[in-house]
């Protein structure tokens, strides 16, 4: 089979998935639905390792394959085809994602298991592998748009599953509008890109952007920088990031898949895919290299101040996230994608890992409740310590290499991206310090009463209620079921976990500066048109950068032992020395409330402008007069037509005439 | 005394002419047949009559599909083309829909079957009549033949006072449009000479100069007009009253079938008669378009009927379709023709939705009607869903291709900003279409609504409404087929497309 057969069968098996389990929803018993979802993925993910090997197969010029179901839409104006671009880029995610992705459908199986919606759970986490797959695969705006809006419902759909919290709901609902911003972003984007260069699919648009623009166009500017807001919106990068923490809500196999590993890497992808308008507007690039170090900063910092086990995670999320899109603005493609590939793996396995904690705790989230879960959950204990390694960059983990490399790149620029770069090794201290604050508080320490109740084999359920607002809740469907998971006793949750822990500790073996490329140099034939191909730095000073980089993850952790083992009371005091900077950070840089605000409150004054200033006038007469009394209303039909509602229709079509006339008279002259 | 031999008979084309005689003989022959009396009669006979006319209708209409010129067909006042006989077969289809959703209506109960489809019938012949219009003299006449019937059938609900009221303020609003669409009709044949519209054609820059201030006055009466006719703003206010007021089936018509008709129009009028003087309707109409987004997305927003959420959502849609006819372009006109199609299948599937719950729920068509529909009854909350994000422009959707083609006609005719305008509108839009799904599908979701009272439905005599409630295939076999097609032709739009091409090569003027 060739290539683009693969790829059609890459997104087959999950639409496949998604179709069965939706309508025979009634019909699997049991894990069933668990397992069917699962296979799905897997066999997506055979599909990806078929078009890997087809790729192989071919000469290095010749690996970027279009493959065409048939035209979507072909007009005078534009034509697009339902077509998918498989090239090193797109087969590498396509791996990232669907592997990932089977590994978090089987860690489901068993952690959603008492969940009244447990097929709705796979239906959906079916259909959003579908759409991220969907989105990697598109060969034209038009798929990809598809994709993008595909992914933002799939994400909707899972945040707000247990949608009898409202808490759940509302987080939904923030996600999608955000990602509605960035959709309106992508779209304005693409048209500007269509209106200079006359094509819709990537080929074109980037063979023609060429002759379309100049270096640094405003008009390619403007579209690079909508494309940004795209990209921004789906990675949470500031501004628009607040729904990332918020969409902790959601299951966290959902927070592993989605908020984790892949939906979030989306932007990511899109920068990578669009470098060569990006290397032409590099005004825009400049922008994503900023706002990537910007929310690298902000988001190790809040993650020092959260007590959330899962937004402590979340935020840490944001901040690789940043790296990876400071890696591939500066055109250290390979490098910021190396990162998003063993960022995927370990941030995983950290929320799988916080998933069987929380499972532990009967659903309790905070950290100042969690301690000594070492004994109780040994295997637990051990990947997650795994996952926080790679997480903080101790050397010779998967972390060490990626993210060190994106800064040594960035250093190698030169100017101004010295700062960016000192930025990023300061955050990645940070980050060592945050990782390490998680695990040594919730393994380490005095055990508390859930985990020596688990040390004598019995798992603690407590009393179902919500962790944000801790309101009791019951199980029925549209809230968690009533029994946890933890991967001690759940062999499903091993089976995940194990795979990831060893791929977070050796993923990193395939970029070792001097000693492998093999990533590097697979993806090679998809960027060879770089303008910064050649500008590697150097081996000596990719090892300089990493022994620095090693130097403050441990620096890092040995402030976090001796703050958190050896002086436990340290963190107290330091909260209330630096008062001001603790409500700060946990107030998250108050960004939900300048969001409220610049947005939420005019938006809000708006509909309120909508109903009382447009419908007041109107509405007053008939509805209205409908609440105080039907009986009002039809009593007297002349009586309905003279309460002045068609005075005020004749009084805004005379103007509303007059206008016109005016208008018309003036051109007239 | 002219001798008769002098007077030159018009050439008539009875092979064109066909799906009107199918239409005005269908309304004839309905009114006498819904005379008789009895069960048969009034449920069966005379909905299989109506739907064999307007089936007939559509045969001819394919049969006279034709891509390429303009035929006339009555020397000088009718014509078909690709235009005229698309939107025809759209009228026919909402015609069709209609009568499969008013099988079981409260109004047909109250003022009879043969009435109710005949009227129906007679207002399609109109829009016939107006989309194939050649001349300022048929265009009047089309729109008073599709206009007086509909007055009367939105208050043919005799026993709510809102619908009397309806079709009351229709009637004077819609008077007071006719009114000042005459006199601009009279101005533009008085500055120009002419009342074809070829004849205008040419006239503007000879016998009168572009910027000639009597033609000007005529084209800005004409346009207030006909924005009546498409609820465009500021002319809409009479939308959401008269769309919540009227019986719902005739709701559905309206929305679809008389927007489609004011579209066919105006293009006609300002994309083909008036193309000359585009540079000063343009930006006029531009403005239009982009008051009538914002408002129509205002308004829905406070909205807890959702039949007048609908109406102000069809407000929002007008000023969307309206950016296809400022550009001018042929691919404006594609665009428009493809937009209308999607629009008539999403609204249908809506609205059939709307009529199955208000038919059973104590809430009529209130939002909360809706509540829990997902699990109740998932073949109608299924294309409700699908209707609701077609109509936000959600991907793989009809309505997604639709407004990305309309963007597309924008962008291209050097109206970007207009393409813009229409992505915030879609935008904003999300917040109204989403609640929707939000309630039928998350149980206990509280959504804040403005209150609303509960709607007694009035027992009425002959047929059991309470037994027609419960069974009503008809409506969900629309709303599932509406729904479907919107689906399909948003992962397969070729076929749609093939057609709007067609249609594009209708008006030569264009570029």
């Amino acid at each position: 089979m060739s290539a683009t057969g693969y790829g059609w069968l890459v997104l087959a098996f999950p639409l496949a998935g998604t179709l069965a389990l939706a309508l025979g929803w009634r019909l699997w018993p049991g894990r069933a639905a668990g397992w069917i979802g699962s296979a799905a993925i897997l066999g997506s993910f055979a599909a990806s390792l078929g078009m890997l090997f087809e790729l192989l197969d071919r000469a290095e010029d010749s690996r970027s394959l279009v493959g065409t179901a048939y035209t979507y839409a072909d007009t005078a104006g534009f034509r697009a085809d339902m077509s998918i671009l498989v090239d090193p880029l797109s087969v590498f995610m396509c791996l990232v994602v669907s592997g990932v992705s089977f590994l978090i459908h089987v860690y489901s199986v068993a952690y959603m298991t008492s969940d009244r919606g447990y097929v709705r759970f796979f239906a959906y986490l079916n259909f959003f592998v579908f759409s991220m797959l969907l989105l990697i695969l598109a060969a034209n705006f038009v798929v990809l748009l598809m994709g993008w809006a595909f992914v933002g419902a799939a994400s909707y759909l899972l945040i707000s599953f247990w949608y009898r919290r409202d808490t759940a709901t509302g987080a939904g609902i923030k996600a999608f509008v955000i990602n509605v911003i960035g959709d309106v972003g992508l779209v304005v984007g693409a048209f500007l890109l269509f209106d200079g260069t006359g094509a819709l699919d990537y080929a074109g648009v980037f063979e023609e952007a060429g002759n379309a623009f100049g270096r640094n166009d405003g008009q390619l500017v403007a579209a690079c920088v909508m494309l940004l807001v795209g990209a921004f919106a789906k990675s949470a990068q500031v501004p628009l990031h607040t729904w990332l923490p918020d969409a902790m809500e959601g299951p966290t196999p959902v927070s592993a898949l989605i908020h984790a590993a892949t939906m979030v890497t989306a932007g990511v992808y899109l920068i990578a895919r669009m470098h060569p308008l990006f290397e032409l507007a590099p005004a825009a690039a400049d922008v994503g290299a900023v706002v990537g170090t910007v929310t690298l900063l902000i988001a190790a910092t809040i993650a020092l101040a959260a007590t959330d086990l899962k937004r402590v995670i979340a935020y840490s999320t944001m901040s690789q996230i940043g790296y990876m899109v400071l890696g591939v603005s500066v055109a250290a493609y390979g490098a910021g994608l190396f990162h998003l590939m063993t960022h995927a793996f370990f941030k995983a396995l950290l929320f799988m890992g916080a998933g069987s904690v929380i499972a532990a705790m009967g659903g309790v989230q905070s950290l100042d409740k969690m301690g000594g879960f070492r004994k109780a959950m040994p295997f637990t204990f051990a990947t997650f310590t795994i996952g926080a390694l790679a997480l903080a960059g101790f050397p010779l983990m998967s972390g060490f290499f990626s993210k060190d490399e994106i800064l040594a790149f960035t250093l190698n620029r030169g100017g101004g991206y010295v700062v960016l770069a000192v930025a990023g090794y300061l955050a990645s201290g940070l980050t060592a310090f945050y990782a390490f604050r998680m695990v040594f508080r919730v393994f380490f320490g005095e055990p508390v009463p859930e985990a020596r109740e688990l040390e004598r084999g019995h798992l603690h359920h407590g009393d179902p209620a919500n962790p944000a607002t801790g309101e009791k809740e019951d199980t029925e469907v549209g809230f968690p079921g009533p029994e946890h998971h933890v991967a001690e006793q759940a062999w499903p949750m091993k089976a995940a976990m194990a795979p990831l822990a060893l791929l977070a500790i050796v993923a990193g073996t395939l970029g070792i500066p001097g000693v492998t490329d093999t990533l590097e140099h697979f993806l090679e034939p998809t960027f060879e048109d770089s303008r910064f191909l050649e500008t590697h730095p150097s081996e000596s000073s990719e090892w300089l950068g990493l022994a620095l980089g090693g130097g403050l993850a441990l620096l890092g952790i040995a402030v976090a032992a001796l703050v958190y083992l050896r002086r436990p009371g340290t963190a107290l005091q330091l909260r209330e020395r630096f008062s001001t900077v603790h409500t700060f950070l946990s107030n998250k840089w108050y960004f939900d409330e300048l969001f409220d605000a610049v947005f939420v409150r005019p938006m809000a004054a708006f509909g309120r402008f909508g109903r009382s200033i447009i419908e007041s006038v109107f509405v007053q007469g008939v509805l209205v007069g409908g609440t105080v009394g039907a009986v009002r209303v039809g009593t007297s039909l002349a009586r309905a037509i003279q309460t002045g509602e068609l005075r005020a229709y004749a009084f805004l079509l005379v103007s509303g005439l007059g206008g016109l006339v005016l208008y018309f008279l003036i051109v007239s002259v | 005394m002219i001798p008769l031999a002098e007077i030159q008979p018009p050439v008539i084309d009875y092979g064109g002419l066909a799906p009107l005689f199918a239409t005005i003989g269908g309304s004839l022959v309905v009114f006498l047949v819904g005379l008789l009396g009895g069960r048969f009669v009034q449920r069966t006979l005379v909905p299989l009559l109506a739907a064999a006319a307007l089936l007939a209708a559509i045969g001819l209409t394919v049969a006279n599909w034709d891509p390429g010129d303009t035929k006339p067909i009555i020397e000088g006042a009718l014509a078909i083309d690709t235009l005229a006989l698309f939107l025809s077969m759209l009228f026919f289809v909402a015609g069709l829909a209609t009568i499969a959703l008013s099988l079981r209506a409260p109004v047909v109960r109250e003022t009879g079957s043969g009435e109710h489809l005949g009227l129906l019938l007679g207002s399609i012949s109109g829009m016939v009549i107006l989309a194939g219009a050649e001349n300022l003299v048929t265009l009047f006449v089309g729109i008073e033949l599709l206009s007086i019937p509909l007055y009367v059938l939105c208050a043919s609900e005799l026993g709510r006072a809102s619908s009397l009221e309806a079709g009351l303020k229709y009637l004077v609003v819609g008077s007071v449009g006719s009114a000042t669409l005459l006199y601009g009709l009279a101005l533009v044949y008085g500055a120009t000479g002419s009342t074809d519209f070829a004849g205008i054609a040419k006239g503007i820059g000879t016998t009168v100069g572009v910027g000639d201030p009597l033609l000007l006055t005529g084209v800005a009466l004409c346009a207030t007009g006909l924005a009546f006719k498409a609820s465009v703003a500021p002319f809409h206010q009479w939308t959401p009253d008269v769309y919540q007021g009227a019986p719902t089936p005739i709701t559905s018509f309206m929305a679809v079938a008389t927007k489609a008709a004011a579209f066919a129009i105006i293009l006609r009028l300002f994309d083909h008669a008036l193309a000359d003087v585009q540079a000063e309707w343009a930006p006029a109409l531009a403005a239009l378009a982009v008051l009538t987004i914002l408002i129509g997305n205002a308004g829905a927003i406070a909205q807890s009927s959702l039949k007048r959420m609908l109406a102000w959502s069809g407000v929002a849609q007008a000023g969307y379709l309206l950016a296809g006819v400022v550009v001018g372009t042929r691919l404006g006109l594609q665009a428009t023709a493809f937009y209308l199609a999607v629009y008539l299948l999403m609204n249908v599937a809506a609205f059939a939705v709307v009529i199955a719950r208000e038919r059973v729920s104590e809430h009529g068509d209130d939002i909360r009607s809706l509540q829990d529909l997902g699990r109740a009854s998932p073949l109608l909350a299924w294309p409700m869903t699908i209707a609701m994000l077609a109509l936000a422009g959600f991907p793989a959707t009809a309505g997604f291709i639709g407004k990305f083609y309309l963007i597309d006609a924008a962008v291209a005719g050097e109206y970007a900003w207009l393409g813009i305008m229409i992505v915030v509108g879609s935008m904003i839009s999300l917040v109204y279409y989403l609640r929707v799904i939000a309630v039928m599908w998350m149980g206990q979701f509280a959504i804040e609504l403005p209150t609303f009272p509960p709607r007694r439905v009035k027992p009425v005599s002959g047929w059991s409404p309470e037994a027609d409630a419960r069974a009503q295939p008809e409506v969900v076999a629309v709303a599932v087929l509406a729904a479907a097609a919107t689906v399909v032709l948003g992962i397969v739009p070729s076929p749609l497309f093939d057609l709007a091409r067609d249609v594009g090569s209708s008006l030569s003027a264009l570029v």
